[in-house]
């Protein structure tokens, strides 16, 4: 276990900057998630940890040794690949214990820690198989056998998981859910699936084009945005962006959208739209807080009702998605499945702007920050 | 695949479409008769000719007169057909070792992301475009004492330098070994250089992680997950090896007397110069069992491998 500092980490290719000065510190036994469309660095930055890939600047410390110029097998960490990466001529036996062979581990203790870890993922069955020999699922398994059969400082996931079927997906999320509480160690995980993001990470860095957007909990990145990539790249359906045209009201500021009819919504932060006034911003509102009226919410301070022509209905069982469009822009909203909802109608929904963010309309950046 | 035609055929005939077959279904059968037509004839048809002729008593002209294993008795009793055997034995163990090891190894330093990786690719696989008679050829000025490798270095002063194996009835076979493993050992490096390249390269990555050195990642996993390239390489090499003739008709002639030839200069020499079609039919038979020995396991498991995926 170690905590993992990430100073300024820059990679260039030739002319090509891929990494622009990363700074990520954790916690000792923190799960770290790196998350980003593809080319945005995240594996870039992964390899870099790992020693694979040489950075061009900056350091990079795993617990208080600084490991920038060490050599992969010396800075004590273990990976798992997106292909599993599994030796191919080797037993499932022979691939945990290949690490602790390097290391010059007696045999007996290897055969200890190779059973202890088939225990531990329940693969014990398959030890003596060859990796073609198994499903994706079991390999998975392997791979991450593989990784803990030398207890290293610490582990790193390059998309683990984006082999799998999506319902075999889930079982493996959450068993690797399981496995960092029962272990406590350090994890730094890259994903582009924002769904894996939040669920196991205790803090997630948000990248674009070599750069963090954010770093912080999933949470905070959930309900704080710091702009428009990392609101519209988070949750699911998609944040909605709505245009909205900043009012002064009893002397306060709000703001105006066009639904079926103009409507006035309250702000949390008023104070912050002030440079706004007169002037077009995005709200940014998440689909569960558009909804069908609830009784308890009636009259709360940041609640209003307005009526709105819905596009298309998409029943989900749990909830149902209404699409429609305000001031020009698509939104999705989440209503329980049993509110009376048809295509092309008009019907009324309640808009609950508490937790809305606003961003600049040409920088992308939060205004209410 | 053939599944589903038949099955798009059978809906054809069900949806009543005449049974009369039309000019469409007939071309892929027209198209490919002469070729089959010549593989069966020109190919078994002869082979097994060969194998009945091996059983008769022919001389110049083919007879029927059948004798039985006569032929083949004789055969193992001919000092010609042993030397032949054994340096098929001598020059196809090196010939294969030898290349496999240099292919393996050129694959290796080539695989290192080197500079001009591609012009550096085509001058070792070059050789393999020329034919083994120009290679025989140019290898015996090599290595002709009086004229090729020996006399330049006596000439640059190393005036006690011999390189006489050309003529060295104990060492000719070796002079073989050297121009058979210039002229293949460079496609052995490509079929392996193109198998290193399918190689996972999260593997690598994984294995330098666990802390394998280049040296252990190459001999612990990278190698053995080339077992199939080794396969295919053997048995190209061995048949190769076995049916050489050319090589040894333009390096050495079977010479010195007879200690360099090879069973298919043996093969050629009885059947079509010395009248003895029945003995070389009967040499061209055992040449047959050796090849089959190689290809029959390998295209068992090929197929079985098949069956597998």
């Amino acid at each position: 276990m170690a905590s993992l500092t990430i100073d300024n980490v820059k990679k260039r290719y030739g002319q090509t900057e891929i990494l622009k000065g990363i700074n990520i510190s954790i916690e000792a036994g923190e799960f770290l998630i790196l998350v980003g469309p593809s080319g945005c660095g995240k594996s870039t930055l992964m390899n870099s940890i790992a020693g694979l890939e040489d950075v061009s600047e900056g350091r990079i410390l795993i617990g208080d040794n600084d490991v920038t110029y060490a050599s992969p097998k010396d800075r004590d960490i273990a990976m798992v690949f997106q292909s599993y990466a599994l030796y191919p001529n080797m037993t499932v036996a022979e691939n945990i214990s290949f690490g602790l062979e390097m290391r010059k581990v007696p045999k007996e203790e290897r055969d200890a820690e190779v059973q202890r870890v088939a225990d531990m993922l329940q693969i014990g069955h398959l030890l003596k198989r060859k990796p073609a020999q198994l499903s994706g699922g079991q390999r998975q398994r392997v791979a991450m056998g593989r990784a803990l059969a030398r207890r290293p400082k610490m582990y790193l996931f390059d998309e683990p998981l984006s082999n799998l079927d999506a319902k075999l997906r889930v079982e493996m999320r959450t068993e690797i859910k399981k496995l960092h509480q029962k272990l406590g160690t350090t994890i730094v995980y890259v994903t582009h699936d924002q769904i894996e993001a939040m669920t196991l990470a205790d803090r997630i860095a948000v990248m674009k084009d070599g750069e963090v957007q954010q770093l912080g909990t999933p949470q905070e990145i959930y309900d704080n945005p710091t702009n428009l990539f990392v609101a519209g790249f988070m949750g699911s359906p998609a944040m909605n962006f709505v245009p909205a045209k900043v009012v002064e009201q009893n002397g306060t500021y709000a703001l105006e959208l066009q639904a079926s009819k103009p409507t006035v919504v309250p702000f949390p932060k008023p104070d912050s739209l002030k440079a706004y006034a007169g002037k077009e911003i995005l709200l940014g509102l998440r689909p569960e807080m558009i909804t069908e009226p609830q009784p308890h919410k009636e009259g709360a301070e940041f609640v209003v009702t307005a009526d709105i022509d819905v596009e298309v209905t998409e029943p989900m069982g749990a909830d149902t998605m209404v699409l429609t469009r305000i001031s020009e822009a698509e939104v999705n909203c989440r209503c329980n499945p049993a509110y009376p909802v048809k295509a092309n109608e008009t019907v009324a929904m309640m808009f609950d702007t508490s937790k809305a963010v606003a961003f600049d309309k040409d920088s992308g950046q939060r205004i209410d920050n | 695949m053939n599944n589903n035609a038949a099955k798009a055929g059978s809906g054809a005939t069900q949806a009543g479409r005449p049974a009369r077959l039309s000019l469409a279904d007939w071309m892929p059968k027209i198209v490919m008769a002469p070729t089959a037509v010549a593989a069966i004839v020109c190919i078994y048809g002869y082979m097994i000719w060969t194998a009945v002729l091996s059983f008769t008593n022919s001389r110049m002209l083919p007879s029927y007169n059948f004798v039985g294993f006569d032929q083949y008795e004789r055969l193992f009793m001919n000092d010609r057909w042993l030397v032949a055997l054994s340096n098929l034995g001598v020059f196809g163990g090196l010939f294969i070792l030898i290349c496999l090891f240099l292919g393996v190894m050129l694959a290796i330093f080539l695989d290192q992301k080197i500079r001009a990786e591609g012009a550096i690719r085509t001058i070792y696989l070059y050789p393999m475009a020329i034919s083994f008679i120009v290679t025989g050829t140019a290898w015996k000025w090599l290595l002709n004492p009086t004229n090729g490798i020996e006399k330049m270095m006596i000439e640059l002063g190393f005036e006690d330098f011999r390189f006489n194996w050309l003529s060295d009835p104990d060492m000719v076979v070796y002079c073989l070994v050297i121009a058979a493993v210039w002229q293949a050992s460079g496609f052995v490096m490509a079929l392996f250089l193109a198998g290193l390249r399918g190689v996972d390269s999260e593997m690598i990555k994984a294995a330098q992680l666990d802390g394998a050195g280049i040296i252990t990642t190459y001999r612990r996993i990278i190698l053995p997950s080339l077992k199939p390239v080794f396969f295919s390489a053997l048995v190209i090499l061995s048949h190769i090896a076995i049916k050489s003739f050319d090589l040894v008709a333009a390096l050495t002639n079977g010479g010195p007397g007879y200690s360099s030839d090879l069973p298919a200069n043996f093969m050629y020499a009885h059947a079509f110069t010395r009248s003895q079609i029945g003995l070389g039919a009967a040499s061209a038979m055992v040449m047959l069992g050796c090849v089959l020995a190689i290809l029959v396991p390998y295209l068992y498991s090929e197929l079985r491998g098949e069956r597998h995926e």
